[in-house]
């Protein structure tokens, strides 16, 4: 008791006698605590559920005339004969807006290829001498599992690109010296009649570690 | 050899059991810090069979306040050892003794550095992958690295310099020049260096924008400059109070002013005190007799007022037998600067120099003192080693005078300035120009697409910093009350400002420009209160071995006394 | 002994037994390390007996954690071959398939959720991250006035978080992927706040991978199940593209954004974007990371 003041000598060896003992009373409590406590669970987690299968599907969206005869299905709709006459093409009938009226037994097909309804005429495509076939406009034929030659004529650029492998989906081998690979032609994306990528729902978005997902931004504040 | 390995030995079991010896303030310090540094161990382990999830942290903020209150820490280690310049190079002794109680806050700094880097990491245990040779280590192109080797340099520097200058004194010898000097300068340069290259840790990343700014190395050194003397105001006056003995202007029991008539000395004195004295033995005798000349031996019991603070006269004392204590006044209590024992001096500073005396020695037993004129002491220091050995025990003493005090000041009055200039020319680049990098600047000052978390820290920081540099400027503050105040601002702004202010808006927001808010965990916190309890532990530890070294209580010629 | 010695070694004891106490959550830390993943040599320094031995172990332990046996291989990068990504910012409508199939072929954890490609959704006109919606969830996607962009590992020629990792756990190898070696890294987390483009990921938490949504075709430096505590991010698929397969993301783009293939070949249609398009950039070019990512439109 080197340094301490004499006068608090005498009190000072009880009062710090009663902080011995009341810190090692403290101590085994906190011990005591502690295993009490045990692991504790210091997170609670979120619920997260598990992703739609349909979002990492590689389908692609359409079947072209080509993958349903590769699948060996049936091909009835494809057999034009079957209603039309040989040497009779179809007339296309429009109406005072000039809108093509589709007839009601194709009223599956809704016609949107261009803007301003540039592309209205069935036979820029179909040819009408053989409705089995597809015609370009310098009268080439082309068969219907062949169509990127019909889109090309008209889509160049588009036509080059997918050709190097730029445009459109290729699954497979990058290394074509180790195996082959799947091309998607263009009516796998793209519907004939009505060729713009339609809208389709997206994948849930990110969820962060904690907390409930933000909202996403007002499009009106997207700055 | 062997019987050096041994005093040593011994010398660190006497520090070790004095650790746990004190009054009952000391006790229930020291009892709260080590319950808080188990709550924060319990929280560490919480985390480590979790995972780091238990934190606030996330892939957007992936660090949190463990790295805040490390680059904090690292900048108090810094500055601690940067008072040494004033010292060692100006020369100035008030700041002497205080210099090891810096060096002891870096070492303890270090250490909670260390703890808050590796509580941060994910797989700690890879510890080893860091080890050259053994491991992988990326020297030189990972700044970590270079932050792993400057810092746990500059933790062996300090503590080879504070073990040897403190061993030195335990043996009541003069510290050999070479052993420390060399050590003492290459540690202040080392200082600049793990902050700068703590610095780099973040200017380095250009990814970051907010970090990414030649002005992030300065801000960091004037902070810590700031932040660092500003610690240690407040810690020396910690020190000054638990060590006091007693308020001033209550009345140490003396027993009376009146002492025994005092004798005349003689030569079997001078005897006597060779026995104890062995230098005193190179004086020739007729040194010896022109000595004795006024010379006077007092018998004095215990309590008895040998010198009191503040009288000037000319007499130097040294002890034949017993024990005297001197104390000096400060700041409204009593302090024991020094104890001196059988062959042992004091007051021969007043004497030589003609000033007032700086504190009262009283015998703090039955004791038998040599008084000494300034002449007479002057003649037996004709012999050389008689006069280096009274030189070199004129500076062994524990003052913690105010004088020393207000050079801190000064060092945190101008860093203070630096830093904010620094912060207005931050501000200045960050919002003036209006490009895009601004992000992170403008969610911490101004808040960012409706995230506002960090705006009232930001301005209470610099709120805080401000008024304490206008304080550090009045003549106000050279009141240790008001300097007190503004050490408090400043240590709190700044640590704000490097933890909230730096470590945080420079992930928010993240590079691809989402904004996800930061909020420590109580787990975290805990881990952090824990990490600073045992620096603080460690602290009391260090100053509750090192003071009574420096006063002269513990040392070598009290070995098997009881304590 | 004095009482005051006896309460002195009492307050010992209570505080030993405190400390024994607060360490009892240890207790539950059972499959944190052992010995033969503690003493795991790195990567680059291991001999192929070694890593039989380490591929060996690996599938024991994930066996023992999935009931499934998987298969890991440790692919070599393949010579003359420098991988590039090109991404067709005219096509992506931002259905964020890419995500969910790397998803599933990389074992990521889906709780915590662990998403190696972001997908940002930016107003017409701007390259600013900063006015990006991560969160986006409108009925249908693409949304007028607005284009999205995928933000994934850019596996840099000048990569910062290989530059700043201090254990070297993370590096970039021939074939131009930054790979990552799970054993090794120490969790800091310094690459995370390095990388300029938010690719990097850690595991904060035991990953949790559905049992019957695992991948059992796996590689050392790629898809294998990581631990809590270190980093993971986008490895360009290492299991299938260094096997010569496209990686998941491409695989399963519906509108053919994506594009992957090695550089050096002039055939590759890569090499064709890169050669054929006008205009392709590569995001934040001007941290000078050089990204083997490039982002480009269809003139």
């Amino acid at each position: 008791m080197e340094n301490l003041p004499e006068k608090t000598r005498g009190k000072n060896g009880t009062k710090a006698n009663y902080w011995l003992g009341g810190i090692a009373l403290g101590f085994f409590g906190l011990g005591a605590f502690f295993l009490a406590n045990g692991g504790g669970h210091p997170v609670t987690q979120q619920n997260i559920p598990l992703v739609d299968p349909k979002f990492i599907a590689t389908t692609p969206w359409r079947e072209t005339y080509a993958d349903m005869v590769k699948a060996n299905e049936d091909l009835s709709d494809y057999d034009c004969y079957g209603c039309h006459e040989k040497n009779n093409p179809p007339p296309i009938r429009y109406d005072a807006n000039q809108k093509i009226i589709i007839p009601k037994e194709h009223s599956d097909i809704v016609m949107a290829h261009g803007a301003h309804d540039r592309n209205n005429l069935c036979y820029n495509c179909h040819n009408e001498q053989n409705l089995l076939t597809l015609q370009v406009r310098d009268g080439r034929e082309i068969k219907f599992d062949n169509i990127p030659q019909l889109c090309g004529s008209c889509h160049g650029p588009t036509l080059r690109d997918w050709e190097a492998g730029a445009h459109g989906r290729t699954s497979g081998y990058w290394d074509r010296s180790l195996g082959g690979i799947q091309r998607l032609s263009c009516a796998n994306c793209h519907n004939p009649h009505a060729p713009r990528i339609p809208t389709r729902e997206p994948a849930p978005g990110p969820h962060p570690l904690r907390g409930p997902a933000p909202a996403p931004a007002n499009p009106e504040t997207a700055r | 050899m062997i019987q050096a390995t041994r005093n040593y030995f011994l010398f660190l079991r006497r520090c070790g059991r004095i650790a746990f010896v004190g009054d009952w303030r000391y006790y229930a310090w020291m009892g709260l810090l080590t319950a808080i540094c188990l709550f924060g161990l319990n929280a560490y382990c919480k985390q480590l069979v979790h995972g780091l999830i238990v934190t606030g942290m996330t892939d957007e903020v992936s660090w949190g306040v463990y790295i805040a209150n490390f680059t904090f820490l690292v900048g108090v280690a810094a500055a601690a050892v940067m008072m040494v310049i004033p010292v060692y190079i100006y020369g100035n002794e008030d700041l002497h003794d205080l210099v090891i109680f810096g060096e002891l806050l870096a070492v303890a700094a270090i250490i909670m550095c260390l703890a808050f880097v590796t509580v941060d990491l994910g797989r700690p245990d890879r510890f080893w992958h860091l080890i050259p040779g053994i491991g992988q280590f990326n020297f030189p192109a990972s700044m970590l690295s270079w932050d792993v080797i400057v810092l746990n340099g500059y933790l062996l520097l300090n503590v080879y310099i504070c073990g040897y200058l403190l061993y030195r004194r335990y043996q009541k010898k003069k510290p050999s020049k070479w052993f420390y000097y060399p050590f003492v300068f290459i540690a202040i340069v080392w200082a600049v260096s793990i902050h700068t290259v703590t610095a780099f840790l973040y200017v380095g990343l250009g990814g970051r924008p907010f970090w990414n700014s030649a002005i992030v190395g300065p801000r960091f050194l004037a902070s810590a400059f700031t932040a660092g003397p500003a610690l240690i105001i407040l810690a020396l006056q910690v020190v000054r109070r638990v060590t006091a003995s007693a308020p001033a202007g209550v009345a140490v029991r003396l027993r009376s002013d009146v002492i025994a008539a005092p004798r005349q000395a003689t030569l079997k004195d001078l005897d006597l005190l060779a026995h104890h004295l062995p230098e005193l033995d190179t004086v020739s005798m007729e040194d010896r007799l022109a000595s004795l000349h006024g010379a006077t031996v007092l018998d004095v019991a215990a309590g008895d007022v040998l010198l009191r603070q503040g009288t000037t006269e000319d007499s130097a004392f040294f002890v034949l037998s017993g024990r005297v204590v001197v104390k000096r006044e400060e700041g409204g209590r009593f302090r024991i600067t020094r104890s001196a024992g059988p062959g042992e001096q004091f007051g021969e500073v007043s004497a030589l120099a003609g000033t007032p005396r700086v504190a009262t020695a009283t015998a703090e037993k039955r004791s038998l003192v040599l008084r000494l004129p300034a002449a007479s002491l002057r003649r037996l220091m004709q012999s050389h080693k008689m006069n280096e050995i009274v030189q070199s025990r004129m500076s062994e003493r524990l003052m913690i005078t105010d004088h020393g005090l207000l050079m801190l000041r000064s060092i945190v009055q101008v860093s203070m300035l630096i830093n904010v200039f620094l912060l207005l020319n931050e501000v200045f680049k960050e919002f003036y120009s209006g490009n895009l990098h601004v992000a992170s600047a403008k969610y911490l000052f101004i808040g960012l697409h409706g995230h506002y978390a960090l705006v009232p820290w930001i301005w209470t920081a610099i709120g805080l910093n401000v008024i304490a540099m206008i304080l550090l400027v009045l003549p106000l503050s050279r009141s240790l009350k008001w300097l007190n105040v503004a050490c408090v601002l400043c240590i709190i702004g700044i640590w704000i400002e490097k933890g909230m202010g730096l470590v945080i808006p420079g992930f928010i927001p993240t590079p691809l420009g989402a904004i996800v808010d930061y909020r420590p965990s109580l787990n975290e916190t805990l881990v952090c209160l824990g990490i600073w309890a045992f620096g603080l532990l460690l602290y009391t530890i260090f100053l509750r071995m090192a003071v009574p070294i420096l006063q002269g209580r513990l040392s070598k010629a009290n070995e098997g006394q009881e304590l | 002994m004095s009482r005051r010695n006896f309460l002195r070694g009492a307050v010992a004891v209570s505080g030993l037994t405190a400390l024994a106490a607060s360490l009892s959550p240890l207790l539950e830390l059972s499959d944190f390390t052992n010995v033969d993943q503690f003493m795991q040599k790195y990567y680059k320094k291991m001999t192929p007996a070694d890593m039989a031995k380490v591929l060996t172990r690996i599938e024991g332990e994930v066996q023992r954690q999935y009931g499934i046996r998987p298969h890991v291989r440790d692919y070599k990068p393949m010579d003359g071959v420098e991988f590039v990504y090109c991404l067709n910012l005219t096509r992506c409508i931002g259905c964020r398939k890419c995500v969910h199939a790397c998803v599933a072929e990389n074992n990521q954890s889906r709780n915590p959720e662990i998403q190696y490609i972001r997908v940002l959704k930016l107003p017409h006109g701007s390259l600013d991250v900063d006015k990006a919606d991560h969160n986006y969830a409108p009925a249908a996607v693409p949304e007028p006035g607005f284009f999205y962009m995928p933000v994934q590992c850019q596996q840099c020629k000048n990569p910062p978080c290989v530059k700043v990792c201090p254990v070297h756990a993370t590096w970039q190898e021939t074939d131009g992927i930054t790979v990552i070696d799970y054993s090794w890294c120490i969790g800091c987390r310094y690459c995370e706040a390095a990388c300029p483009y938010f690719a990097r990921r850690f595991n904060f938490a035991d990953p949790q991978i559905p049992k019957d949504r695992l991948n059992p075709n796996m590689s050392y430096l790629g898809n294998r199940p990581r631990k809590r505590g270190v980093m993971e991010k986008c490895h360009f698929c290492i299991q299938r593209t260094r096997a010569g397969r496209y990686p998941a993301c491409v695989e399963v783009c519906p509108v053919g954004a994506r594009k992957f293939g090695n550089i050096l070949d002039p055939e590759s249609e890569v090499s064709y974007i890169l050669r054929e398009k006008r205009i392709f950039i590569q995001l934040k070019e001007e941290m000078g990371t050089s990204p083997r990512f490039f982002y480009y439109f269809d003139v």
